[in-house]
């Protein structure tokens, strides 16, 4: 069997537009994870109450739902349970959102709980208000903390995109599934997306690999 | 204006403790403390570990709430609001054993921080206050550094800067010292020094005994969550009016 590079070469830009599909479903429901996560966190570090009950539920609920079950249930069930219509597209952010939120909400706890309580206490005995002791003395370095778990994380909601390809959204394992079924060169497509995933997720890796080694070599812990 | 313990005359009583009471679940970590201290007086407190001490520090400055009595400053009582609370903390500068410094900030934006978001005064007139401030502690060269280059008497000379660029009533200290190397021990104790001869209102926790007789008009005694000693630091170290002070005392000296 011979390897027709004329197939890939042909249909370059259905291989890039999926691609570009994939990169902005990321983008977008990486945006909305952070939000989501953002609010799940805060109610996750209080202490006791409400708050942190209903953050932990939703943490446990989506860390403990397959990915591709939650597409599948969001995309199908979801519009059946309260008869409206989602496209696939939204179904696609809805749930990669959901299951990104629980994943960031522990991302940005771990952040904020690894900056040194003795700063936190240093600012409130200096009378700063509590919005800005946030902005200023937790949130920069709680960031700076977290870039590497953030980064492996985007390369699983990367590499989670490829899900999509189920309900029909037109990303990068999609497309070469109908290149595939129309041209029947599997062989040639599965090949080249592979390729094109890894062009675009080891980078990422290597830099978290190499921001988390840098971390370490500076604080030691 | 009545007489301080050691027949210098102090101000108006800026902090009044009456019948002061923490509790950590059922221990019970301040057992019904009361004092005053006067402006402009020195106050060390010392004792044995867990009597309390910093407990009754950080509830100076509402960092710990309070379960029992009162305790007021410069006229604002705890416990109090949330607004009070913030008021005492503007009033009142703490130093702490770890420094605490904000290790992602220059010497600089560690200084400038508070005096701008809690004090709202600008950025020109706060970057004069930080140079000025380095400059007294001794290290206004240092002003562009990150904290990880310093050493750690020249963070604990920060430390005290930032708390002093608040321009508080009154500066609490949790052994300033205890963290640091004996050779930078001196260049802290020199910086606290010159603050209580200019006057400054101080409580100090400190196992530097030289400090104690040599700034302090009064030094107290914790043990168990209570003050047993209030004396002025000549008869403290001479004559042990308790059990407690005189064991304290032989292992310390
Ligand atoms: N957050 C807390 N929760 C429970 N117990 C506490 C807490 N903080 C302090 N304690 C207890 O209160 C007592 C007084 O502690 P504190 O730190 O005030 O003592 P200290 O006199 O400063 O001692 P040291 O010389 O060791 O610093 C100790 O028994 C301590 O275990
Ligand atoms: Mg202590």
């Amino acid at each position: 069997m011979s390897f027709d590079y004329n197939m890939i070469l042909r249909y370059y830009p259905e291989l890039l537009g999926g691609a570009w599909v994939a990169v902005w479903i990321t983008a977008l429901s990486l945006a909305c994870a952070s939000m989501i996560g953002a609010v799940v966190c805060i109610g996750k570090l209080q202490k006791h109450g409400a708050a942190n009950r209903l953050a932990t539920a939703y943490i446990d609920l989506f860390r403990s739902i397959p990915e591709i079950v939650l597409i599948i249930w969001v995309f199908y069930c979801l519009p059946l349970l309260f008869d409206i219509g989602i496209g696939r597209y939204s179904s696609a952010i809805i749930a990669l959102s959901a299951y990104g939120g629980a994943y960031m909400a522990e991302i940005f706890r771990a952040g904020v709980q690894a900056v040194p309580r003795g700063q936190v206490e240093a600012a409130n005995a200096l009378g700063i208000p509590v919005f800005h002791i946030a902005r200023r003395v937790v949130v920069p370095p709680a960031i700076r903390r977290m870039m590497p778990a953030l980064v492996n994380f985007l390369t699983e909601l990367l590499k989670a995109t490829s899900l999509l390809a189920l309900i029909g959204v037109s990303e990068l394992t999609y497309v070469a599934s109908t290149l595939g079924s129309k041209t029947f060169a599997y062989m040639e497509f599965y090949t080249a997306i592979a390729v094109l995933y890894f062009m675009i997720i080891f980078p990422l890796s290597v830099y978290a690999r190499r921001a988390e080694r840098r971390r370490l070599r500076r604080t030691g812990n | 204006m009545s007489e301080t313990a050691n027949g210098t005359n102090g101000g108006d009583p800026i902090i009044r403790c009456r019948g002061v009471v923490k509790r950590f679940d059922d221990f019970t970590a301040l057992d019904a403390v009361s004092t005053e201290v006067r402006t402009g007086e020195v106050v060390c407190i010392v004792g044995p570990s867990g009597g309390g001490k910093s407990t009754f520090l950080r509830m100076i400055n509402g960092l710990e709430g309070i379960d029992g009595g009162e305790i007021v400053v410069d006229g604002i009582h705890l416990p109090g609001s949330k607004k009070d609370i913030q008021r005492v903390r503007r009033e009142v500068g703490m130093v702490f054993q770890s420094f605490n410094l904000f290790m992602h900030m220059s010497v600089r934006e560690n200084l400038i921080l508070a005096p701008m978001t809690a004090r709202k005064i600008g950025r020109a007139a706060a970057d004069e206050r930080a140079e000025r401030l380095l400059e007294r502690v001794g290290i206004g060269d240092q002003i562009d550094k990150y904290p990880s280059q310093l050493s750690g008497g020249q963070q604990q000379r920060v430390a005290i800067a930032r708390a002093l660029a608040m321009e508080p009533k009154v500066m609490l200290f949790d052994e300033p010292t205890s963290a640091l190397d004996p050779e930078m021990i001196k260049e802290v104790l020199d910086v606290m020094v010159e603050l209580a001869e200019s006057g400054m209102t101080m409580l100090c926790v400190t196992h530097e005994m030289s400090f104690a007789r040599e700034a302090a008009g009064r030094v107290l005694f914790m043990a168990d969550g209570q003050i047993l000693v209030d004396a002025p630091p000549a008869r403290f170290f001479s004559e042990a009016e308790d059990e407690r002070q005189a064991s304290f005392l032989s292992k310390i000296l």
